[in-house]
Order: C-alpha cells, then structure tokens, then sequence
C-alpha cells in the first residue's frame, strides 16, 4: 500500500476543525467565543498529537513513517498547548466589560473551584511536559518520565472538560480518542504487549563501544527489510540483566529463517549497558519501521554514512551485491571506530560496482566539499544520507551546491525525542 | 520552531496573567459594590417566577432571592440542557449541588447580584 503522507497533517487539521465545529457558539460576546473556540481547537490538537504517538508499524507504514509521525506529534502538541492557554486568558477578557477584579476572579484559581482546578493543573503539566521536550541534553529516562506529564495533562483537561459540560457527545469522544491513544502506546507499544520474542545468538565487539549481535526469532519473525529499523528491548540472561526498555536500532543483517544483526552504539545508559550483552539474553522486538532506501532508482548511487549510521548500507550490502554504481562514503572519527571497513572492502573488490572510502575525521567536523568533489558524476547521483542531524543537514546543504538536486537527497531523521 | 512558539506562547501567557492580576490590584472598585445593581425593595413570590419559562425570558429564585437570568444563559459554561429547565423555578438546591453534589464556584457567587431583580416572598 502506497503511504498516505498527507494524513497525519490532515489528522492535526481536522480533528481541531470538529472540536469547534462541535461546539460553534452562538449568540456570545466575541471574547467569550473566542475562549470556547480556543479550547475545542486546542484539544482537537492534543488529541490528534496523542493519536500520532501510537507507534504501530502498520499504521507507521500506512502514514508515510514513524519519524513523520513523530515530527506531526510535536507540532500538534505544542500548537494545541499554545490554543489552550488562549483559553483562561479570553474568559478573563471577557468579564473586563465587568471590572479587572471580575475578570481576575474569572482567571485566578482561588476564586475557583475543583472543575476549574483540573483544568489548571492539566496546563500546568502541559506545560512542564513541553518544557522537558525541549530540553534535548536530558537523560532519556528523566525526559520519558516528563513527557509521561504531558499525557496525564491531557486527561486532567479533559476531566475539566467533563466536570463543566457533564457527558456529552463531544465530550465522551474527546476522552474515548484519549484513552484508546493513551492505552494503546502504554499496553501495546511501551509495555510491548505485541512485541516478537528474539534471543541473541551471537555477540561480537567490532569496534570500540560498538556491539554486533546476532538475533534468532523464539517465535513469529520479524520480516524487515534492508534500510529498516526495529525497536528492541533487552532482557535476562546468563550474568545480564538487561534495562527492559525499547530502543531504536537500524538492522544491519538480515539472514535466513527472520535471523537479524543489529550494531549498537554506547551513546547512553542503556547502550553502554548494552556492551555487555551476552549469549542467550532474551529481547522483544517490535516493528520494523522506516523506508529508507527502499525507494532507491536505477541510477548511480551515493551513499554517506556517519558512524553507526553504516547499519543500513551494511544491511544492503550484507543481502546483495549492487547492481548500479554505488560509491560508499563512510565517516567515523577514529580508526579504532571502523568497525566494518574490512567486510566492506573485501565486497567492493567482488564487484565493480562498488566503491568504499572510508574516512576518519577526528574530532573536528569532516571536510565534505573535497571528498565530495571526488565522487565521479555527482549531479547525476541520487545520494542516501545516515548519521547524526548535523551531518546530514550539512551534507545536504554539500550535495546541493554541488548540483544533485533536492528530490534525489534522502535522508531519514530518526530523532524521536 | 515549535520551541520558539512553547517559549513565545508560554511568555505573552505569563505576562497576560501578570496584567490581569496588576488591573485588579489596582482597580479601586470592589465586585460588591459594581454586582449589586437590582432594587432591594422589589417582592416577587413563586408564581410569579413560575411565568417566566422560556430561555429569552427566563427567571429562577435561589436562596430566597429571585434573578432574571436571561442575558446569562447564553453565557453559562455547561449544556443549555442543564440550566434551561430550571427557568421558572426555584433553583437553590440545584446551585448548591449542580445537580451532582458540588456546589457553584465562588467566582459564580461574585456573578448572581449582577442578575438579582428581588427577593422572594414567603408564599
């Protein structure tokens, strides 16, 4: 099925339109419409945010991608919390026809009761929820468990909702969309109810802070495909203990019988952790996710990979030789990150069709133009971009001075924070 | 983008807050005396709020004292269902419990001598 790219923003569009479509006032001062239209729009918003954070591979696939989603999850929530605050605001306004004390008794808290309270707690929580998703140097753990605040915003303002309206038709479906959201991510998605059982089969240390290891499926197999990601939760096993929450990590190996290899980079907690896992540790894997490279053309290719962001064309690469011209540029800081180098060089001298230049930048960031300017008819390549944000923007930013034109620049975002 | 707008919003919204809190801290008027605007002297008994039904002319007496809420109703937050049937009549146990055994906020007191027209007689 072709992917629908357009609904997720069609999603954040019209489920604000019912809510106000629903409670269209009539016969109301303009401040006071504004309030309630304020309110209907923002919660439309919110709950088009929460439905785009149920992380489901089929409804991923469906929607054009896990990373498009996430990106339409962020804008929704932050311009529904932005309509929210309109909210209090615009009734205040409106009893300023009254006097500034009754328009501040209308705004202030004390001069409420528990109904309004919910509401000023829900916003409260909105709001430090968003805070902390706009603190990326936080530890993941700290941030999950402030980005948790946001969805228990989200039903407090909806119990305010429910305690002033009583249980209406809008009001009923608003909380319905909320919960099914809400129990799906957490039953389905972050306790994994769903999830395929996987136990490593073998381990292996390519690089310095890097694991490779080998998945068997226990069970039903994952069917992935070059270019995909899984998320993977890390169990028990014989000395290790693994830190049970899922993580994104791009396949990098696909054998026969759903046999995966995934290359796990220390880059936190749980992936340094993760450096120590050893045979026979159970794990739970959902997805897969993403389509990168799989809309790949017939023509000549360029591949740019930073660090771990090898995993997908090493995945290619793994399953089958190129059959176009493909030239593979891979940047690492340190010759001790490599990793992959050999492999790769022993299959580009099976075929004339590849050609492999690794690159070891150290610490400063790499030196695009020149190696750039070595690739044989740039412009007339389609370049796939992985690595870190950063390189990938400057890269692109390369490729189009250099002539390859927008269309022909892919990259995947993967920042699902 | 969306961080410029959660700072720029959260900001005009903390500064809002601030404004109306400074307008009335320094309004010298008082809600009391600006609310009470209805004459004092005026008696109506049950009956004669019982003649006044309908949403465009709609009284009720709560607490003894009777109110002409007709330019309220399009105003009050919950489903027009919920107030209209109590045009006519007397309201006070429903303003005590809202139906579902929680009284009105003291914001909704600081509004009800805006709508006072008399007080009810005893019969």
């Amino acid at each position: 099925m072709k992917p629908q790219r357009w609904l997720p923003s069609a999603l954040c569009l019209a489920l604000p339109l019912a809510g106000m479509a629903w409670a269209w006032p009539t016969g109301l001062s303009a401040w006071r419409s504004a309030s309630i239209l304020s309110a209907w729009a923002g919660c439309g918003a919110l709950l088009a945010s929460l439905v785009l954070m149920v992380r489901d591979p089929r409804l991923a696939a469906a929607l054009g991608g896990l990373d498009s989603l996430y990106r339409w999850h962020h804008r929704s929530g932050t311009v529904g919390y932005s309509l929210l605050l309109i909210h209090p605001l615009a009734l205040a306004a409106d009893a300023l026809d009254e006097s500034p004390r009754v328009a501040w008794q209308t705004l202030s808290p004390l001069a409420q009761d528990w109904p309004e309270w919910l509401g000023w707690l829900g916003l409260l929580l909105l709001m430090a929820g968003l805070a902390s998703t706009f603190m990326p140097h936080l530890p993941y753990r700290r941030w999950r468990a402030l980005h948790y605040l946001l969805g228990l915003g989200v039903l407090l303002g909806l119990a305010h909702l429910w305690a002033i309206l009583g249980g209406s038709l809008g009001v009923l479906g608003a909380i319905g969309i909320a919960l099914a959201a809400l129990g799906w991510r957490l039953v389905v998605s972050d306790f994994g109810a769903l999830a395929r059982p996987y136990r490593v089969k073998a381990v292996r240390h390519p690089a310095t802070d890097l694991v490779e290891v080998t998945l068997a499926p226990c069970a039903a197999t994952l069917a992935a495909t070059p270019g995909q990601f899984v998320l993977a939760a890390f169990g028990d096993g014989e000395g290790f203990h693994g830190c049970r929450e899922f993580h994104p990590f791009t396949v990098s190996g696909i054998g026969p019988g759903g046999v995966l290899k995934l290359d796990i980079k220390a880059l936190g907690p749980c992936t340094r952790h993760l450096q120590g896992l050893t045979h026979g540790v159970l794990l739970r894997l959902e997805g897969p996710f993403g389509d990168f490279l799989a809309a790949a053309g017939d023509g000549p290719q360029l591949w740019l990979a930073g660090g771990i962001g090898i995993a997908p064309f090493l995945a290619v690469l793994r399953s089958r030789l190129p059959a176009r011209p493909t030239h593979l540029i891979h940047l690492f800081r340190n010759a001790d990150d490599a990793g992959f180098s050999d492999e790769i060089q022993a299959l580009a001298a099976r075929t004339p069709n590849l050609s492999f230049v690794p690159v070891a930048s150290g610490d400063s960031p790499p030196e695009l133009g020149p190696l750039l300017a070595a690739v044989p008819g740039l412009a007339g390549r389609e370049a796939w971009l992985c690595g870190p944000p950063g390189l990938n923007t400057a890269a692109s930013a390369a490729l189009r001075e250099a002539g390859v034109p927008a269309e022909a620049i892919h990259f995947e975002s993967f920042e699902f924070r | 983008m969306m961080k410029k707008l959660f700072i720029s919003s959260t900001l005009l919204f903390s500064l809002s807050v601030a404004g109306f809190w400074l307008a009335a801290a320094l309004s010298p008027e008082s809600v009391g005396q600006t609310a009470v605007a209805a004459p004092a002297d005026k008696r109506y008994s049950l009956q004669d709020v019982a003649k006044h039904t309908s949403p465009g002319d709609c009284w009720m007496s709560i607490n003894g004292q009777v109110y002409d809420f007709t330019a309220y109703l399009p105003g009050h937050p919950a489903d027009p269902a919920v107030i209209q049937p109590w045009c006519g009549k007397d309201a006070s146990e429903a303003y005590r419990t809202k139906t579902r055994g929680r009284p009105h906020s003291p914001y909704a007191d600081t509004l009800l001598p805006k709508y006072r027209i008399g007080e009810l007689t005893a019969k």
